[in-house]
């Protein structure tokens, strides 16, 4: 993976852990939380695209260590 | 409808940032806990990428300011004063134990992407059971390494978590961390990093700590 790759891959999951992070952690103070399915998918649709990303970026690195180049 | 940021602790002045929907950030006091709210128009189930950003931007902004914070997590606009006040004075012991555990710790989040190495080469020709004693060590393999990144960071920090069971993720975890103790974290996690360098290692904070700020509840 190329330098810029990693940092565009490492962007991407930072975003992918605040949005994670202000969604699903933190404390609830009112006992109910009610998220829309709708809204909740809005955003998760993001997380997706964000995630497919990550899963292309993987791909150059799995074939460079198959070819016998990774240490 | 009123929205919650988060409970501090010794915050100086409120930080010079907008709130949810561009709304001015206010401050309340209930049972002796200072809290963070702002007006909104928004129901608490109205999910945008921008009210979650605004949040999260707000929650760091407080981070700076505080002597602790304890994230709220988005999803709930009380009705109004009075179910603010209610939900607060019924969770006001378990939000105090929070801020305890919290207080002078910042999180940080780890991902270990994908897989160590590329499948054995002539796996094709291995009979189901030999192909099933490679899949276990390489899965032994997996989780030894993982150990050996988490294991030194769980030490150093006050409270650590593990997530993602189905994930292809080697790791994925988060660890309070005690502000003395983040650069010794971070050395940990480069040596690492270093050590393994076919490894794709994304280790991101300082965080508030969101993933910790229920730890409070647990204690009850």
């Amino acid at each position: 993976m190329s330098m810029s790759e990693q940092q565009t891959l490492k962007q991407q999951v930072t975003l992918l852990e605040l949005v994670d992070r202000v969604l699903n952690k933190g404390v609830v103070v009112s006992g109910d939380i009610t998220l829309s399915v709708a809204g909740v998918d809005l955003v998760y649709v993001g997380l997706r695209v964000l995630l497919s990303s990550v899963a292309t970026l993987e791909e150059p690195r799995e074939r460079i260590s198959a070819a016998g180049a990774a240490p | 409808m009123i929205h919650l940021y988060g409970v501090v602790e010794e915050l100086e002045a409120l930080p010079p940032v907008d709130g949810v929907g561009a709304e001015p950030l206010e401050r309340r006091r209930i049972e002796g806990l200072e809290l963070v709210v702002s007006r909104t128009a928004l129901e608490g189930s109205d999910v945008t990428q921008a009210a979650v950003l605004s949040h999260a931007n707000v929650v760091e902004a407080l981070m700076a300011r505080s002597g602790a914070v304890l994230p709220a997590r988005f999803g709930h606009a009380f009705s109004d004063e009075h179910e603010l006040a209610a939900a607060v004075r019924t969770k006001a012991s378990a939000l105090a134990r929070g801020l305890t555990l919290v207080r002078g710790c910042v999180e940080f989040g780890l991902r270990v992407l994908g897989d160590d190495k590329a499948p054995e080469n002539g796996s094709r020709e291995l009979s189901g059971r030999d192909y099933m004693r490679a899949r276990l060590a390489e899965e032994q393999a997996r989780w030894r390494l993982a150990e050996e990144l988490h294991e030194p960071l769980a030490r150093l920090s006050r409270a650590s978590a593990r997530f993602g069971g189905a994930s292809s993720d080697l790791l994925q975890s988060a660890y309070l961390v005690p502000r003395q103790e983040v650069d010794v974290f971070g050395e940990h996690v480069r040596r690492f990093e270093a050590a393994h360098p076919h490894l794709t290692i994304v280790c991101t904070g300082p965080w508030p700590p969101y993933t910790f700020a229920a730890n409070g509840e647990e204690d009850a």
